[in-house]
């Protein structure tokens, strides 16, 4: 879970709008905070997709899951058991 | 406080203030009159009709600049009004424009990528985003199919994909653009342009695009104004009724299915309710709308807001002075 949860954080460092001394909470809203906006999200779908071998499917295209970065690390985790 | 009565009211007052203005900046420009990409939208129709009853007929030029995926009744419905108001206009088809650039065999590669089973010859297409106020669905766009009227098929796109088709859609709106300069340059015309406050605080035109213009009447008039100004105007129902949209997409893609996200009442009255800094029960009273779905509507647009400011920026220019 921390693994996953240090990748997403590496990933928003590096290809959003996020600073690299940003703190945020785990259940912070990211777009209301501004580090993704709509093609941001886009790429986080990608990553998602292709570093962990998921689909995401459309009912789960949710601020719960996507929001916050509690509720990727819990989506990737998720879909990852049901994919094993 | 009834914000769609706001709206409304005054638009005697406003058609004469817009004509005004138009006839100001054409002469402060130094220009002989105005000249007008004629959509079949009610935005132009109307910044037509008022250019026409300030300046006169005979100083307001209309250009038709249909392509390939223009909704059949765009043009026709251009060249009515144009004569109905005994403005000169002239049909330049920007197809051939876009083929040189090879738009859309691109866009069909990138379609193609998101949508395996896309047939160009079978498929019209469209981008959508999830309703706002409907689903608890993110800001994610898909590909829709359509054929022989009927959605068969809709698939999400990748960032680079998305990212590359809104360059490519880009370049319709900037190719009518330059044949308008083209012509207004040619005649001495101001080019007019017919982005609505709507549009403008979104950033939902294309910059250097439909945003290129010499002057911009509408920017300050939501949407609702527009069509408020259009029935006062006379413009013609068949104008009037039409589901307003971009008319980039071969499957008629609306102002609500991409843009808005929610019907126009809904956004201008959030929007207005925002600009105005109006109490949330005011809010609620007008729209309907629960208070959660009101804030969480100002914040996207207060996110939107911010990632637009690019579209409606100027270039930002380094001074010497020090004053940047």
């Amino acid at each position: 879970m921390e693994k996953i949860r240090d990748d997403i954080i590496d990933f928003l460092k590096g290809q959003s709008f996020m600073d690299s001394n940003t703190q945020f909470a785990d259940n912070e809203s990211l777009t209301k905070a501004g580090i993704i906006d709509s093609i941001g999200l886009l790429e986080l779908l990608d990553h998602i997709s292709e570093s962990y071998s998921i689909e995401i499917p459309e009912d789960m295209l949710t601020p719960d899951n996507l929001d916050s970065l509690q509720g990727i690390t819990n989506l990737i985790l998720k879909l990852k058991y049901e994919r094993s | 406080m009834q914000i769609l009565e706001e709206l409304n009211k005054d638009i005697g007052k406003l058609s004469l203030d817009l004509g005004g203005f138009i006839k100001q900046n054409v002469a402060d420009f130094r220009k002989k009159g105005v000249l007008l990409g004629v959509s079949g939208g009610v935005d132009s129709a109307v910044t037509l009709t008022l250019s026409v009853q300030e300046l006169g007929a005979e100083n307001v030029y209309g250009l038709l600049l249909p392509e390939k995926e223009s909704a059949p009744s765009s043009t026709p419905l251009g060249a009515e009004i144009c004569e109905s108001l005994g403005v000169q206009y002239e049909e330049v088809p920007i197809s051939p424009i876009l083929e040189s650039l090879d738009i859309y065999n691109r866009k069909d590669q990138v379609i193609k990528r998101a949508c395996p089973e896309y047939d160009p010859e079978v498929h019209k297409t469209s981008l959508v985003l999830p309703d706002f106020l409907d689903g608890g669905s993110m800001n994610v766009p898909y590909i829709k199919l359509a054929k022989d009227g009927e959605v068969v098929a809709q698939h999400r796109l990748k960032a680079k994909d998305y990212l590359e088709l809104i360059g490519l859609q880009g370049v319709k709106q900037r190719s009518r653009m330059i044949v308008q300069y083209m012509y207004a340059e040619k005649m001495n015309y101001a080019v007019c342009g017919t982005t609505n406050k709507t549009e403008m605080v979104l950033g939902q035109f294309v910059k250097y695009g439909d945003g290129g213009v010499d002057i911009e009447p509408l920017a300050d008039c939501y949407k609702t104004q527009v069509y408020a100004l259009a029935k006062h105007l006379n413009v013609s129902e068949a104008i009037r009724e039409r589901p307003p949209s971009p008319d980039t997409w071969s499957h008629y893609t609306s102002d609500q299915d991409f843009y808005w996200r929610m019907p126009m009442n809904a956004i201008d009255q959030l929007l207005y309710a925002q600009e105005h800094q109006l109490p949330l029960d005011v809010i609620k009273e007008n729209t309907g709308l629960p208070e959660e779905k009101i804030i969480k509507a100002q914040k996207h647009f207060d996110v939107v807001k911010k990632n637009t400011e690019y579209i409606r920026a100027a270039a930002p220019v380094f001074s010497l002075n020090g004053n940047h």
